[in-house]
């Protein structure tokens, strides 16, 4: 809902984006905060932000899969693990430079969800869980079992920093803006994707999709675009983690961290690319305190030793899942629409 | 000859434990419409229950098994209470994910009550297997497989013939349409989770008899999803006959297959299985067909 006073007098202008000054406003001083923050914090939180970028793309891929086309995803992760691979090869056996290489990665989780994607065309609901969860362990098989020249197998891959016209982004500092700028080219892509007639074919699925069948849209590659489309943009955060990294390992692609993904875009919003963006800043700021914490938990419980933080973080991320499909099943950002109306109405109570 | 019978054998009965949990999935789907992730918890939760009252608390078997039952039941209900009972007839995404949330948090909770030690679980059964001719069966299988045919049949026949088990498998067919015939669908979503957490202890007792427990113990949720896909998700008697096929053939694959490629074909073999079974028929072989009106 805009602010009264708001009206448009063009289809255009009625889906622009930034529909009012204050609005473009914020969105400036969000982007300088963005840019300066590196200067703001320190090394550790420089760190975080720069895990919340790349998150934060894996995320909105996933929210456009599962929120947006209504195609449940518990594979984001095997996806992003696909790109970080392939980011890997590419830039270590091939030698390409990182601006092709990422691409690279994102296109190769893309052929590996479309081939998962393909299973949705038959089934849905639970049933595609099992399928993504499959396209977990059968990533898994593969990369231990390929030979170890392919994927490093168990030992993992090590990459040289991405470098552009002779400079090299191995500080923080520098993989955090590489990382800024490639976020926010995706984010915006997102934002053009939900607009779009496909992102409305995707919503149309998700709400009937033998309805929307009968009405003409293309069932079938809708729902093999989502997964597409989610598993590119894994791919990208994953070539991105590779090159932040500099070390690609099976092991920083569970099942638990595609757990932690969908709780990102059930706390955020479900069908909302900023809901993504406020799931990953909430989750990961939050489960970042839990890490911090962590050895103040170990003195109350010293028998638990260093497993009481990952058994705190699984009743904490069981316990937010939960908890927010019950009580709140349309995440925080439905709060944020219902706080602004609120105040956008005031003093009137509706 | 005989080694391959003794593979078959041992597989096939191993199959009949997947069966036992994959009953689990399905007695909670045909009675709630809820398809439970957190089946391998359940098993282990109840695998440590057993353990506190036989181990901890040194009671002896005849009492403590029944207790650990009281005990796993009244978990389920709490379950419903606290979770289920608050979802009837919300989306398919949303229960799905509320099952996933309860798997995290049920891990969590194991790890904090419990604590992260393999601990030794009582012997229930006794050690020494049978030996017929040339083939070796563990006691615990052949017992446990027994007790699962049995449970099947009786769950079978209660779910297919009598009017409390016929109300129950109206819920799965849609929760609004069952309210609207006077059937109360939170009712049958507790009776459910109890049920469905009874039968995890019990497939806890028989698969870990005489082994080590730890949270680790819950793959065996992951390895009874293909059996209850083969079967389809609405058949009990037909996850007995589906069991024993996984079964057989994941004893045969791991036998002579797993030298050859690497180690772990055993650990990915369901879900090629589920794949295929997936790609080939999503129904399974006894599931339900529905037809999507809009």
């Amino acid at each position: 809902m805009d602010p009264a006073g708001v009206f448009a007098t063009s289809f255009a202008r009625d889906q622009a984006l930034i529909r009012t000054g204050k609005q473009g406003l914020a969105l400036a001083l969000l982007l300088l905060f963005l840019l300066a923050l590196p200067e703001l914090v320190g090394p550790r939180l420089v760190a975080v932000a720069t895990a919340m970028l790349i998150t934060a793309v894996v995320a909105v891929g996933l929210q456009i899969c599962t929120g947006y086309a209504g195609q449940v995803n518990l594979g984001q992760a095997a996806f992003m693990g696909a790109g970080a691979y392939a980011t890997a090869v590419a830039a270590t056996t091939y030698s390409l430079p990182f601006w092709i290489a990422i691409p690279l990665g994102g296109c190769a989780a893309a052929a590996f969800g479309f081939v998962f994607g393909l299973s949705a065309v038959r089934i849905k609901g639970f049933y595609l869980v099992l399928t993504t969860i499959a396209a977990q362990s059968i990533f898994h098989f593969l990369v231990l079992n390929l030979p170890q020249s392919w994927l490093g197998g168990s030992n993992g891959m090590s990459l040289m920093p991405a470098e552009l016209f002779g400079f090299v982004f191995a500080t923080d500092r520098s993989i955090y803006y590489l990382c800024l700028v490639i976020a926010a080219i995706m984010v915006a892509g997102a934002f053009g994707i939900a607009r779009s007639r496909h992102g409305r074919a995707f919503v149309a699925v998700r709400d009937d999709d033998v309805a929307s069948g009968m009405m003409g849209i293309d069932v079938v590659r809708t729902k093999a675009m989502a997964f597409l489309v989610g598993a590119f943009y894994a791919g990208i955060g994953g070539g991105l983690w590779a090159y932040y990294v500099r070390f690609v390992a099976v092991d920083q692609f569970t099942l638990f961290h595609s757990i932690w993904l969908v709780a990102m875009i059930i706390v955020g919003g479900i069908g909302s690319v900023t809901g993504a963006l406020v799931g990953v800043v909430v989750i990961i700021t939050i489960r970042e305190t839990f890490i911090s914490l962590g050895p103040t938990f170990i003195q109350i419980a010293p028998s638990l030793g260093g497993d009481v933080v990952f058994a705190a973080l699984n009743v904490f991320l069981g316990g937010i899942i939960a908890a927010f499909l019950i009580f709140e099943p349309r995440g925080l950002m439905h709060r944020w629409s219902i706080l602004k109306r609120s105040y956008r109405l005031w003093p009137f109570p509706y | 000859m005989s080694e391959v019978l003794n593979y078959m054998i041992n597989g096939a009965l191993v199959g009949l434990l997947y069966s036992l949990v994959a009953m689990g999935f399905v007695v909670i789907y045909r009675a709630s419409k809820v398809f439970n992730f957190a089946q391998g918890e359940l098993v282990v939760f109840g695998g440590f229950l057993v353990w506190w009252m036989v181990v901890s608390l040194g009671l002896p078997l005849w009492i403590g098994l029944p207790l650990a039952f009281v005990l796993a039941a009244l978990f389920g209900l709490l379950i419903e209470r606290i979770f289920f009972s608050r979802l009837v007839g919300e989306s398919v995404f949303a229960m799905v994910m509320v099952t996933i949330g309860l798997l995290i948090l049920m891990r969590g909770l194991i790890l904090l009550l419990f604590g992260p030690q393999v601990r030794p679980f009582p012997i229930i059964f006794p050690l020494q297997p049978v030996i017929i001719g040339d083939i070796l069966i563990p006691r615990a299988l052949l017992i446990g497989g027994i007790i699962t045919t049995v449970v099947g049949f009786a769950l079978s026949w209660f779910f297919n013939k009598t009017r409390p088990g016929l109300k129950l498998t109206a819920v799965a067919e849609d929760h609004q349409v069952a309210i609207s015939m006077g059937i109360s669908v939170k009712r049958s979503v507790a009776f459910a989770w109890v049920l469905g957490s009874v039968l995890s202890t019990l497939g806890a007792i028989i698969y870990l008899s005489g082994k080590s427990l730890s949270f680790l113990a819950s793959e065996i949720g992951i390895a009874a999803l293909p059996v209850a896909l083969l079967a389809g998700f609405e058949s009990i008697a037909g996850v007995l006959l589906a069991g024993i096929i996984v079964g057989t053939i994941q004893g045969l694959v791991t036998a002579y297959l797993d030298p050859v490629v690497g180690g772990s074909v055993g650990m990915v073999f369901p879900m090629i299985v589920m794949l295929l079974i997936l790609f080939i028929r999503p129904t399974g072989m006894f599931g339900w067909k529905t037809v999507e009106r809009v």
